[in-house]
């Protein structure tokens, strides 16, 4: 039965992958895990980024304020 | 009813949900039982009327198949697009026209994301131009968004869209006769061995282009080995997915073609007659719009467009202009894409225009079989082949009249400037070169309506109406 469990997930994991009618390239789609990971780190880094940009924006309007 | 007018178009053969078909001059998109549960996704979710409201998709609606002979009862579903005036393709695009097209693409696919739905595919030739907006034209690429998957499109994205806009910005190379060569477009491992060090060395290059090669020739070389990466893939998460595609759409955004200046470029500025002449020219194209009222007009060798732009306001409904130069077809397209004029400029060398190809030599069709209007000028235009490509007059002729019964054509006469700079390396062998020739050839299959003197080198318009 787990191995049933087990069947059924992997293929659902594997329609989602190549669904298509045109081809879709192994290759290409091994490459958008690569990117996916880059992106999703670079998105969490960008936050941060941001958050750091404007806590010293914020300082600076402080400053500029006074 | 009458069947005989039925006729599925010979590029509608990929995709198993649905197929177009011709019937009684309107386009029908028939919905087979594999498509129907997609369709039902994309007209219930609202989808269809939204993307239309939005303009990313040409105007479809379903039709109820009561009102239809038949042959379409075996069908799901049939819907009807509105008409698009003239297909072209991407190979004669420009890259500006191009990248639109790129961006035209990647904006509907992040409209659709954040509906809960994504394109099954990235072709180039699903984007046709009314004027100079591009639209999507073939619904059932879109599809419900499955938790985890991939881009599925994102190679066919690099090859009909990415890789043609490096070509141009990295190297400054217009891509369309590859692309007409390789009707799929640019294959990324073939990019890649073109590309130089230097190219690499920015990142989105080295990872789409570079890496995106070498896992794909991985997967010839070491089928196995890729084949289990594959099947121990991760489900993409939703976030990498979108991000994906803005940050592919924040690069495109900032290619631009790596420009030289084109002899044509300067043209209108730099020609070879002075602005009397320009208005006696002006005049005559004013007046023959205004009287024919044309509802299709292409303009060959259009230049940056200004007769066609004329011809709009005296009373053309569209124009589709011609011209071989890249630069010059750009600025014009721009200039159209701005002020939303119904004046699509496109490339192409009347020497060589776009042939039938693809599969059965049906898939793509030729410049004749999809450029044909009801009225055509030519200024400045027949010395470009009767001299510079050494096409009999006669021949000329036949060509134009396939194009358009009626219309203005510009004779150049030898002792103009241009058909002298022109002759300066070579030797003249055009002794039939006068406008008695011209004349009398123009007359054997057309009445000659009018004929204008527009400059004093003897540059003459022929109004004619073929017979």
């Amino acid at each position: 039965m787990r191995f049933l469990i087990f069947l059924l997930l992997t293929n659902v994991f594997f329609l989602s992958k190549a669904q298509a009618y045109i081809d879709p390239g192994s290759g290409s789609i091994i490459l958008q895990a690569l990117l996916g990971a880059l992106a999703a780190a670079g998105a969490t880094i960008s936050i941060y980024w941001s958050k750091f940009k404007s806590f010293f924006k914020k300082d600076k309007d402080k400053k500029d304020k006074k | 009813m009458n069947t005989d007018n039925i006729q599925i178009e010979d590029s509608s053969f990929r995709d198993n949900q649905g197929n177009i078909v011709y019937f009684n001059n309107r386009i029908l998109r028939v919905i087979n039982k594999s498509g129907k549960k997609n369709l039902d996704f994309i007209n219930e979710s609202g989808l269809l009327e939204n993307s239309i409201k939005k303009n990313f998709l040409i105007k479809t609606k379903l039709l109820n198949q009561k009102d239809l002979p038949n042959f379409f009862s075996k069908y799901e579903n049939v819907l009807e697009s509105d008409i698009i005036p003239f297909i072209s393709y991407p190979y004669e695009w420009t890259f500006d026209q191009l990248k639109k097209a790129a961006i035209h693409h990647l904006d509907f696919q992040i409209y659709l994301f954040d509906q809960g739905a994504v394109l099954r595919d990235s072709s180039a030739y699903n984007i046709q131009f009314i004027g100079a907006k591009p639209y999507f034209i073939d619904l059932l690429s879109i599809k419900k968004y499955e938790e985890g998957e991939y881009w599925i499109g994102y190679k066919q994205f690099c090859e009909n869209f990415l890789n043609p806009l490096l070509l141009g910005s990295l190297k400054g190379i217009q891509h369309n006769n590859w692309f007409r060569g390789a009707l799929e477009g640019i294959e990324t491992t073939e990019l890649n061995k073109i590309i130089s060090l230097k190219d690499k060395l920015s990142f989105k290059v080295f990872t789409h282009v570079c890496l995106q090669a070498n896992l794909n020739q991985k997967s010839i070389s070491s089928p196995e080995k890729m084949s289990s990466k594959y099947k121990n893939l991760k489900k993409l998460p939703r976030k990498s997915y979108v991000s994906m595609l803005y940050q592919m759409k924040n690069w495109i955004l900032k290619l631009s073609f790596k420009k030289e200046k084109t002899i044509w470029q300067n043209y209108s500025e730099e020609n070879t007659y002075d602005s009397q002449e320009n208005n006696e020219k002006e005049l005559v194209v004013k007046d023959f719009i205004a009287k024919e009222k044309p509802n299709t007009l292409i303009d060959l060798g259009c230049n940056n467009g200004n007769y066609s732009k004329l011809s709009l306001n005296s009373g053309a409904n569209s124009v589709i202009g011609f011209d071989f130069d890249h630069n010059v077809i750009s600025a014009a397209f721009n200039e159209a894409f701005e002020k939303d004029l119904n004046f699509l400029p496109l490339l192409f060398d009347a020497a060589n225009p776009s042939p039938n190809q693809g599969w059965n030599q049906k898939e793509r069709k030729g410049f004749l079989e999809r450029f044909k209007s009801d009225a055509l000028i030519a200024l400045a235009f027949e010395h470009h082949l009767i001299i510079g490509k050494n096409i009999p007059m006669d021949q000329f002729f036949e060509w134009i009249f396939k194009i358009s019964k009626k219309g203005l054509i510009e004779f150049v006469p030898k002792s103009d400037f241009t058909v002298q700079k022109m002759l300066k390396y070579r030797k003249d062998i055009f002794h039939d070169y006068s406008e008695k020739k011209f004349e009398e050839l123009l007359n054997k299959k057309a009445n000659i309506i009018n004929k204008t003197n527009i400059t004093k080198s003897g540059r003459v318009i022929y109004e004619y109406k073929a017979i």
